[in-house]
């Protein structure tokens, strides 16, 4: 990695770090220490290698920042509990509903056909782990894989017996 | 101010007194955070990541102890200036008298504990 990519790749665990914190004050922060990183850049006069690994030493490592945010920033620190637990409480909706439906909409497709994945797509929508759109994803490929070619065979059988 | 040596004393005591010496940096001239930072690591003791300040200048801002004003700089871009406040300069002025009692009973047990624990008995 050269000089820029070093510092790229250092904001860029910044941003990773930060996921948690309000959106302006993240903007923010990401600002002020790239700031940091290009007058300690402009003071050292070079942006050799060895020259930005030094400069990157000077403000800590990236997590250490935004724990210190966390500490002393009382609305961060609100901002990161809610968002860890909000994935908390989405992880720990992975649970039977979604092994369910993903059953039923495989195995369950050609065990009951038509019924399986009906149900399938009933829990899907019941699921609070998936967002809508994968809910609509999972109901098109549904539709276009399973459902619709039964119901086109049935008609089709329909249709000759008439 | 790192998770991992919170017993650290001097981190504890670096955490409480931080806020105020960055207060005591901007109380006579605007700085802006590079320039603060290398006042308080010049001082020594007092910075051991420089990114943290960054957080500490966020809460200074929101509870309106300093005030901020971008300013061009000549090389690279705008800067954000910091000057204290009325307000932080009474907090400033609070904490001094605090620090100089702290200080001083502090200094008085351990001058009297060293006395106290010479290993010969003495």
């Amino acid at each position: 990695m050269d000089g820029d990519e070093l510092v790229r790749d250092y904001l860029g665990r910044l941003e990773a770090a930060s996921w948690p914190l309000p959106p302006g004050r993240r903007t923010e922060l990401a600002g002020e220490v790239r700031e940091h990183i290009d007058t300690a850049l402009a003071e050292a006069g070079r942006r050799d290698t060895v020259t930005v690994h030094n400069v990157l030493e000077r403000p800590g490592r990236p997590e250490e920042i935004v724990a210190t945010e966390a500490e002393i920033e009382p609305e961060s620190s609100r901002w990161i509990d809610a968002r860890v637990s909000g994935v908390a409480a989405t992880v720990s909706a992975w649970g039977m509903i979604e092994i369910a439906a993903i059953l039923l909409l495989s195995v369950g497709a050609f065990l009951l056909p038509l019924v399986g994945p009906a149900i399938g797509l009933v829990l899907v929508w019941y699921s609070s782990r998936w967002t809508t759109r994968e809910k609509l994803i999972a109901t098109v490929i549904v539709l276009v894989v399973f459902i619709l070619p039964i119901v086109g065979l049935l008609s089709a059988g329909g249709l000759s017996q008439g | 101010m790192v998770h991992g040596d919170t017993r650290n004393p001097l981190t504890e005591l670096r955490r409480g007194v931080l806020e105020h010496c960055v207060l005591a940096v901007v109380r006579d001239r605007e700085s802006y955070a590079f320039d603060i930072v290398r006042v308080l690591a010049s001082a020594g003791e007092l910075v051991t990541s420089e990114g943290t300040i960054y957080p500490l200048l966020s809460r200074l801002r929101r509870d309106h102890l300093v005030t901020t004003t971008w300013r061009e700089s000549d090389a690279g871009p705008p800067r954000r200036y910091y000057l204290i406040t009325d307000e932080g300069r009474r907090a400033l002025d609070a904490f001094a008298g605090d620090w100089a009692r702290f200080r001083d009973a502090v200094d008085a047990l351990l001058g009297g504990g060293a006395r106290g624990g010479d290993p010969d008995g003495r």
